[in-house]
C-alpha cells in the first residue's frame, strides 16, 4: 500500500502559529494581562485543534507534507505529518494547552511572566516542528531550537538552585545535541538527505563500522534528552527547580521527545531491518532495562516530591526505550502509546505535586502527612494518576506496559518481563506511600500548619482534573479509533510492512 | 444498602435459570483493550450467588451494629464497591477483565482493613497492601506468560504440547502465587490473621467469609480451566501427567496451608482472630479438593465438587462466625475469648446460631461442613488410589488430624465463650443483639442446615452441569450421594475427629499448651518484613553510593579546574613579568631578580589584600544580628568582588611605578627602599577592606557602585602614594642619574666577580648583543605604547565609560565569533553537500 501523500500547509501553520504568538504575546501583555491571557489561549487551542485535526487522516494512512526552503538540490527543510508525529504532535499539543489553562491562574503572583509565555509558545511551535519534521535537517533545528529555549523556562525563579539546575542542563543538552548533530552529519556524508519515512535512509549494504558510529551518536544524543541512566543528571535536578506546570510539560513531553527522537532514528532512519542486522539493539535494551530498575530504586528514597516524579519519569521513558529496542510491532506499540499515556498521567502527578507546594506549603514526602483531609481533590487525583503510573486497570497506565509485556514475549526475552514487572513494582513501593501517608498518616500538629491550606481553587484544580480523566479515558477508550493506540498502531504498521 | 444488595442477589439469582439452560451465559463492553468480557457458566454462578447471599446478610446485621460507628457511609461505599469487583472477578470471562476487578476488589478493599483507624489496623493494612500489590504482579505475569505458552487471555486451557516445562511452571507458579495471597495460601498468608480481625464484624465476615474466595476461585480456574489438557481434542498421557504434577502441588500446598492454619488458630485468645487463622486453615480444604481433582485427571469430579462446595459452606459458616462473635463484642465489647464464659444464658439465640455454624465448620453430620469434608476426603483417598504414592498417604493423616484441630478450636471457642463461668458479672445491656442482627445469623444459619441436608442440590444442581459443560464424567458425584452421604465410614471418621480434637482440647487446657508461641522468626512473616526491610536499606544504599559517586566526580571536576586557574595564573604572571622585561629593557641580574620578586611580592600582597577583606567581611557579618548565611554568603562574594577589583587596580598602578623607576635607572634605589615600602603598604589593607565592605553593602541592597569603586581605588592609589614612598629614601643619599647601560654593565661586572673571567666574557659578549637587541624592541614598545597609552589614559575618561566600552567590546567580539562560526558550519555544511552531490 502506498501512502497518500497530500500537500498542505496546515503543518506549517501549526508551527508557525505558536512561534508567532510568542512575538506578539509580550507586546499585548504591556496593555492588561487579560487581553494576553486570551491571546494565549486562543493559539494554544488553536494548534491543539490543528494537531487533533490531523488524526483522523493520519489514521486513513495520508501524510501530509509542507516544504519549506531549498537550500541546495540536497538540504531541504521540509514538514511530513505522519502517524507516528502525529500521536506525538497531538499529545504536545494538548497537554501544552493543559499547562497554559494551569498555569494562568497558577503563575499570576509570579515575576516576569511575558518573559515565561513568550517561551512557552515559542517551545511549542518548535515541539510542533520536532513532531512533524520530515527530514533530519528540520528535525535537528527544532530539537536543538527547543532545548536551547526550554532554558530560560527551568530557570524562570532565578533562585541559585534553579540557576545551577540551569546550567547543568545547558550543559548536558548542549553535549546531547552536539552528538545528534555528528550523527545527522555523518548521515548526510554517506546517505544524502532524505525524507524520513519507513524502511529508513540507510542501507544495510553500507559500511557496518559507519552504521555503527552514527547509531551510536544518535543514541548518545537522544539518550541525554530521554534520560537514559548514564546520561540522566539533568533530569532529577531541572525539574524540581522548574515551575510546576513547566515541569508537567517537561517531564510529559520534553523527555519524551528524547525517546521520540530514537523511536524516528530507530525506524525511519535505519529501519528494523538495517537494526537488527547491525545488532545493536539488544544493548540499547540492556541500557533501557538498566535505566528502568535503577531510576526506580533511586526515586525510592527522594524526599521531594517533586525529585520522586522526575526518577520516576526516567524510569518510565526506560520502558519507552526498552519497548523501541524490541525491534518487535507489539513492544513498539506499547512503547509509542506510553509516550502519550505516561505524559497525561505525569502531567496531572506534576500539576497536583504544584498545587501541593503553593496551596499547602507541602514539598516534601515526609510533610504530606494528611494532606489529604486538607486537599481532597488534589490528593484523589494525585492518587488516580499514581496508580496509573503503577499500571493497574483499566487506567491508562497498564495499556502501553500490557502491550509492551505481550511484546516482550513476542520478541523471546522474557527476563525483560522482570525489569517491566520490577519496575511497576518499584513505582508502587515510590508511589503508594505518599498516598498512603497522605490519607492516614497524621497529621503536623497545629502549629505546625500554613495558614491557608485549604483545597486549592477551581480554576486550577480544572486542568489537573482533565489530566485525570484523561488518564482514565485513555485507559478505558483504548481501542476507539482515533485513540493513542489506534495511532501508534498505524505508525508501527507502516514500520513493519 | 438494603434494596442495592437485595436486588443484586435477586439478580444472581436470576442467573440460576438462565445457566441452566445454556451454561455459557456472556456478555462483553467494549472498553480497554479490546473488551471486558463476562460469562456465567454454574461455577461462577454459584460463586456469585453465595457472594450476593452472605453480602445481603452482612448488610443487614451491619446496619445496627455500625450505627454507633463513624464513617459508616464510607463503609458502605465501599462494600458496594468491593461487591462489584467480586461479582467482576467471578462473572469474569477472560483473564484481563479478572485481573482487572481482582485488583480493584484487593486495593478496595484496603479501605476495609484500615476502617478503624487504629495503630493495629494501620499495621495490618500495610502489611495488607504489599501483599495484595505484590500478588496483583505475580499474577500479571501469569498472564503475560500464558501468551509466551500460546494461550489467548480467555478462561480456556492453555495449549501446553510444546512449551518449555520451565516456562509452563514459572506460569503456573506465578498464577497460583498470585491468587494464592488472596486466598492465605501458606505461604502468603501472613496479611491474613492480621487484616481479618482489625476490620468491624460484618467486614470481617465479607473479608474472610468472601473476599478471599476469589483468590479459590482463581486458583479452581487455573488448575480445572487453564492448565488442564483440551479432554475432547487429545486425551494424551503426558498432557495428564504435566496437570497431575500441577495438582499434586497445589494439594500439598493446601495440605501445608490446612495443618499450619490450624496450629496456628490453637495458640489464639482472640476469638476473631481465632477464626481468622481457621481461615487460612479451611481455604487449605479448598485447596486439597481443587488439588485433588487436577491429580487424579478426568475422574476427579469429587474433588472439584468437594473443593467448591467447601468454598460455598466456608463463605456460610464462617460469616456466621465471624458475625456472631461481632455480636458478643457488640454486647460485651470483649474480644479475648479467655475473659467470656457463660453466654449462653444471656444470649441464647446468638449461641444456637453459633453453635449451628460450628457444627458447621467442624463437619457434624447434617452440617453442610460434613458434606464437602467428606468429598474432599474420598477425593485424597481417590488420589492415593491413582499411584500409590506414599506421601498422600501421610497427606491423609494430616487431613483427619487438621479436621480434629478445628473441632478442638471449636469446642475451645463454644466452650470458653458461651458455657463455663463468666470471669465477672454482665451488666444488663449483655443480651442478644438487636433483631436486624439475629435475621442475619439466622439467615446463614438455616443456609448451613439447607446445604447440610440436601447437599444434591448444589452437587446436582450446579457441578454435575458444570463439569459436563467441560466433557468431564460426572459418576462420581453421583456415586457419593448414592453410597458415601452418611454413610458409617463417613459417620466413624468424623467421630474419629471429635475425638481427637476433645483429647487436644482436654490436653491442651491441662497443660495449657495454647499459651505456647513460637519466636518470631519461626513465621515466614518475620522474613517478609526482613526482606521488605532490607529492599529499603539496599534502595537507601544505592541512592547513598550513587550520591556519593556524584559527589567525588563532582569534586575532581571542581580540582582540576582549580588546578587549571592557578596554572593559568602562574603564566599570567609570567607574562606579565616577560612584559615588563621586554617594556623596561634588560635589567642586570640583580635588577631582574629584583623585578621579578618585587612582582611576586606586589602579587602575593594583592592575594592577601583580597583575603583581609573577605576576612574582615566575614567577621563583620557574624558580629551582626541579622546574620542570615544565604544573605551574608551573597555579601561575601560582593565583598571579594570589589576588593579585587580595587586591588587589581593598585596592582597595576604600583607595577607601573615600578616599570618606570627601573627603565629611569631608579632600579637600585628602589630595590634598596622595596622591603621597607611594602610594609608600609600593608598598612593600606584596611581601608581597601572597609571601601569594599560599605559597598558591597550598598550593592546588596541594589545601587549601582561603579562609580564609587573606582573613585575609592583612585583616592586610595593617591593616598597609598607608592612612587612617591619608592623615591622618599633617594631624598638623602640621592645617586648620580646613571645611563642604563652602565649599571647594567656594573652588574654584568659583579658577576664576572663570582664565575669566573673566560666565561664572563663571552656571557659579557651575548649579553650585550642581546641588550643592544632588546634596547631597540624596548624603545619601539615604548613608542608604541607611549602612542596607545596617550590614545586612551585611564585618568582622563570616565572609568564608567571604560567599562561599557569593554563591556560592548566583549559583546561584539563574541557575537562576531559567534556568526562566524554559524557561518563556518554552514559553509562547511554546504561543501559537503555539494561534494555530496558531486559525488553522485
Amino acid at each position: 500500500m502506498e501512502d497518500a501523500f497530500v500537500h498542505s500547509a496546515l503543518p506549517l501553520l501549526a508551527v508557525l502559529l505558536p512561534i508567532v504568538g510568542a512575538g506578539i504575546v509580550p507586546a499585548l501583555g504591556r496593555g492588561s494581562e487579560r487581553v494576553r491571557h486570551v491571546a494565549l489561549l486562543t493559539i494554544c487551542s488553536a494548534t491543539a485543534v490543528l494537531a487533533l485535526w490531523f488524526v483522523p487522516g493520519a489514521l486513513a494512512g495520508d501524510v501530509r507534507e509542507a516544504y519549506l526552503l531549498r537550500v541546495t538540490p540536497q538540504i531541504w527543510l521540509h514538514l511530513r505529518v505522519d502517524a507516528l508525529g502525529v500521536l506525538f504532535g497531538a499529545t504536545v499539543a494538548v497537554l501544552w494547552l493543559i499547562v497554559l489553562i494551569y498555569s494562568i491562574p497558577f503563575m499570576t503572583d509570579s515575576h516576569r511572566l511575558r518573559r515565561f509565555y513568550s517561551f512557552l509558545m515559542l517551545c511549542l511551535g518548535c515541539m510542533m516542528g520536532v513532531a512533524y519534521a520530515g527530514n533530519l535537517l528540520t528535525f535537528l533545528i527544532f530539537y536543538e531550537l527547543f532545548s536551547i529555549l526550554t532554558y530560560p523556562l527551568i530557570v524562570h525563579e532565578e533562585t541559585p538552585a534553579a540557576l545551577a539546575a540551569g546550567t547543568k542542563y545547558i550543559v548536558y543538552i548542549l553535549i546531547g545535541g552536539s552528538l545528534v548533530l555528528v550523527g545527522v552529519v555523518f548521515t548526510f556524508f554517506i546517505a544524502g538527505e532524505q525524507t524520513l519515512a519507513a524502511g529508513g535512509v540507510l542501507s544495510s549494504d553500507m559500511d557496518g563500522g559507519a552504521l555503527r558510529a552514527i547509531f551510536w551518536c544518535f543514541i548518545a544524543g537522544f539518550g541525554v534528552k530521554a534520560a537514559l541512566v548514564p546520561l540522566h543528571g539533568w533530569v532529577p535536578d531541572a525539574h524540581p527547580a522548574a515551575p510546576a506546570p513547566f515541569s508537567a510539560i517537561l517531564s510529559g513531553v520534553m523527555v519524551a521527545a528524547g525517546t521520540f527522537g530514537i523511536a524516528r532514528v530507530v525506524f525511519q532512519v535505519f529501519g528494523v531491518e538495517v537494526l537488527s542486522q547491525l545488532g545493536v539493539m539488544p544493548y540499547v535494551a540492556a541500557l533501557a532495562a538498566l535505566t528502568v530498575l535503577f531510576a526506580a530504586v533511586l526515586a525510592v528514597n527522594q524526599d521531594g516530591i517533586k525529585r520522586r516524579l522526575a526518577y520516576s519519569t526516567i524510569s518510565q521513558m526506560g520502558y519507552v526505550t526498552l519497548g523501541i529496542s524490541l525491534l518487535g510491532p507489539g513492544a513498539a506499540v506499547g512503547a509509542l502509546v506510553h509516550i502519550t499515556n505516561h505524559a497525561f498521567m505525569k502531567g496531572a502527578l506534576f500539576l497536583c505535586a504544584g498545587l501541593l507546594s503553593k496551596h499547602a506549603g507541602i514539598r516534601n514526602v515526609s510533610e504530606i502527612s494528611g494532606a489529604a483531609r486538607r486537599m481532597p481533590w488534589t490528593m484523589a487525583m494525585f492518587s488516580i494518576a499514581s496508580l496509573g503510573m503503577i499500571g493497574t486497570p483499566p487506567l491508562a497506565g497498564f495499556i502501553g506496559k500490557w502491550y509492551l509485556g505481550l511484546g516482550i514475549l513476542d520478541a523471546g526475552r522474557p527476563f525483560y518481563l522482570i525489569v517491566l514487572l520490577g519496575g511497576s513494582l518499584i513505582a508502587a513501593v515510590y508511589l503508594l506511600p505518599i498516598i498512603y501517608r497522605a490519607y492516614f498518616g497524621q497529621p503536623p500538629s497545629a502549629s505546625a500548619r500554613c495558614p491557608d491550606e485549604r483545597e486549592a481553587p477551581t480554576s486550577v484544580l480544572a486542568p489537573a482534573l482533565i489530566t485525570t480523566l484523561l488518564t482514565i479515558v485513555l485507559g478505558l477508550a483504548a481501542t476507539v479509533p482515533g485513540s493513542p493506540l489506534s495511532l501508534a498502531q498505524q505508525a508501527v504498521d507502516s514500520f513493519f510492512r | 444498602m438494603l434494596a442495592v444488595t437485595a436486588t443484586t442477589m435477586l439478580g444472581a439469582a436470576a442467573l440460576v435459570p438462565l445457566v441452566a439452560s445454556n451454561p455459557r451465559v456472556g456478555a462483553e463492553i467494549p472498553v480497554m483493550i479490546g473488551r471486558l468480557t463476562f460469562i456465567a457458566d454454574p461455577f461462577g454462578m454459584v460463586f456469585a450467588l453465595f457472594s450476593t447471599f452472605v453480602w445481603f446478610c452482612a448488610t443487614l446485621y451491619s446496619l445496627d451494629y455500625l450505627s454507633h460507628h463513624e464513617r459508616h457511609d464510607l463503609y458502605h461505599c465501599t462494600s458496594l464497591v468491593v461487591l462489584g469487583s467480586m461479582l467482576g472477578v467471578v462473572l469474569a470471562g477472560d483473564l484481563v477483565t479478572l485481573y482487572l476487578f481482582f485488583e480493584a476488589l484487593g486495593l478496595v478493599a484496603f479501605l476495609f482493613v484500615i476502617h478503624t483507624r487504629t495503630a493495629e489496623a494501620s499495621r495490618a493494612s500495610v502489611t495488607y497492601l504489599w501483599m495484595t500489590v505484590l500478588g496483583g504482579f505475580a499474577l500479571i505475569g501469569g498472564i503475560f506468560l500464558t501468551h509466551a505458552l500460546g494461550g489467548d487471555v480467555s478462561l480456556a486451557p492453555i495449549p501446553l504440547h510444546d512449551s518449555p516445562e520451565l516456562l509452563r511452571w514459572t506460569t503456573f507458579a506465578l498464577f497460583v502465587l498470585g491468587f494464592g495471597v488472596k486466598a492465605g495460601m501458606v505461604p502468603v498468608h501472613v496479611w491474613l490473621p492480621d487484616a481479618h480481625p482489625v476490620a468491624p464484624a460484618s467486614a470481617s465476615a465479607l473479608l474472610s467469609g468472601v473476599m478471599i474466595k476469589a483468590g479459590a476461585y482463581g486458583i479452581f480456574r487455573t488448575v480445572s480451566a487453564l492448565f488442564r489438557p483440551e479432554v475432547v481434542t487429545d486425551v494424551s498421557e503426558q498432557l495428564w501427567r504435566a496437570a497431575a504434577g500441577f495438582g499434586l502441588a497445589v494439594l500439598w500446598l493446601g495440605i501445608a496451608t490446612m495443618a499450619i492454619g490450624v496450629v496456628l488458630a490453637l495458640g489464639q485468645h482472640e476469638a476473631k482472630r481465632m477464626l481468622a487463622y481457621h481461615s487460612v486453615s479451611q481455604m487449605g480444604f479448598i485447596l486439597v479438593g481443587i488439588g485433588a481433582a487436577g491429580y487424579i485427571g478426568p475422574e476427579g469430579a469429587m474433588g472439584t465438587a468437594g473443593g467448591l462446595f467447601h468454598a460455598v459452606n466456608h463463605a456460610l459458616f464462617k460469616s456466621a462466625l465471624f458475625l456472631g462473635v461481632g455480636a458478643v463484642i457488640y454486647r460485651t465489647g470483649q474480644g479475648d475469648m479467655y475473659r467470656l464464659g457463660g453466654l449462653w444464658r444471656r444470649m441464647p439465640w446468638t449461641f444456637a446460631f453459633m453453635l449451628v455454624a460450628a457444627a458447621g465448620i467442624t463437619g457434624v453430620p447434617l452440617f453442610n461442613g460434613f458434606v464437602s469434608k467428606c468429598l474432599i476426603h474420598h477425593a485424597l483417598e481417590q488420589a492415593y488410589d491413582v499411584q500409590r504414592l506414599a506421601s498422600l498417604d501421610i497427606a491423609e493423616k494430616i487431613y483427619v488430624a487438621t479436621c480434629g484441630g478445628t473441632a478442638c478450636s471449636f469446642i475451645k471457642l463454644i466452650g470458653l465463650v458461651f458455657l463455663g463461668k463468666p470471669e465477672h458479672e454482665y451488666g444488663p445491656e449483655v443480651t442478644d443483639p438487636p433483631p436486624r442482627m439475629l435475621a442475619a445469623l439466622a439467615l446463614l444459619a438455616a443456609a448451613i442446615v439447607a446445604l447440610g441436608v440436601r447437599p444434591g442440590l448444589l452437587l446436582n444442581g450446579v457441578f454435575e452441569p458444570g463439569l459436563r459443560a467441560w466433557a468431564l464424567p460426572t459418576q462420581r458425584i453421583a456415586y457419593y450421594l448414592d453410597v458415601y452421604f452418611l454413610s458409617p465410614a463417613d459417620l466413624m471418621s468424623v467421630v474419629v475427629a471429635f475425638a481427637i480434637g476433645a483429647t487436644v482440647y482436654v490436653v491442651g487446657m491441662r497443660f495449657s499448651l495454647f499459651h505456647i508461641h513460637a519466636p518470631a522468626w519461626v513465621g515466614v512473616g518475620y522474613w517478609y518484613h526482613a526482606s521488605a526491610r532490607g529492599f529499603l536499606a539496599c534502595s537507601a544504599w544505592v541512592g547513598d553510593s550513587y550520591d556519593a559517586y556524584l559527589e567525588a566526580v563532582s569534586r575532581f571536576l571542581r580540582n582540576t579546574l582549580i588546578g587549571a586557574r592557578s596554572m593559568w595564573r602562574m603564566i599570567e604572571r609570567d607574562i606579565d613579568h616577560l612584559a615588563v622585561i621586554v617594556a623596561t629593557g634588560m635589567p642586570g641580574i640583580k635588577g631582574r631578580h629584583f623585578v621579578r620578586t618585587a612582582h611576586a611580592a606586589l602579587d602575593k600582597e594583592r592575594e592577601a589584600t583580597v583575603r583581609y577583606a573577605v576576612t574582615k567581611a566575614h567577621a563583620w557579618l557574624q558580629s551582626r544580628e541579622d546574620f542570615d548565611a544565604r544573605r551574608s554568603h551573597d555579601t561575601l562574594e560582593a565583598v571579594r568582588d570589589i576588593a579585587a577589583y580595587m586591588t587589581r587596580r593598585q596592582h597595576g598602578q604600583r607595577t607601573r611605578t615600578l616599570a618606570e623607576m627601573v627603565r629611569s635607572g631608579e632600579a637600585e634605589a628602589a630595590r634598596r627602599a622595596f622591603e621597607h615600602v611594602m610594609h608600609e603598604i600593608r598598612a593600606y589593607r584596611s581601608g581597601v577592606a572597609h571601601t569594599a565592605i560599605e559597598l558591597a553593602e550598598q550593592r546588596m541592597s541594589g545601587l549601582d557602585v561603579i562609580d564609587q569603586i573606582s573613585e575609592a581605588a583612585e583616592r586610595l592609589s593617591r593616598e597609598e602614594g607608592f612612587d612617591r614612598r619608592l623615591r622618599t629614601p633617594l631624598e638623602h643619599e640621592r645617586p648620580t642619574r646613571v645611563a642604563l647601560h652602565d649599571s647594567l654593565g656594573a652588574d654584568a661586572e659583579r658577576v664576572t666577580d663570582t664565575v669566573g673571567r673566560w666565561r664572563a666574557r663571552w656571557f659579557g659578549h651575548a649579553e650585550r648583543a642581546v641588550r643592544r637587541s632588546i634596547e631597540i624592541t624596548r624603545l619601539v614598545v615604548e613608542s608604541a605604547t607611549e602612542e596607545h597609552s596617550r590614545w586612551a589614559i585611564p585618568q582622563q575618561v570616565d572609568p564608567r565609560t571604560v567599562l561599557k566600552m569593554r563591556r560592548r567590546i566583549q559583546r561584539y567580539a563574541r557575537d562576531t565569533s559567534l556568526g562566524v562560526a554559524a557561518i563556518v558550519l554552514f559553509f562547511l555544511v554546504v561543501v559537503v553537500s555539494v561534494l555530496v552531490g558531486s559525488v553522485r
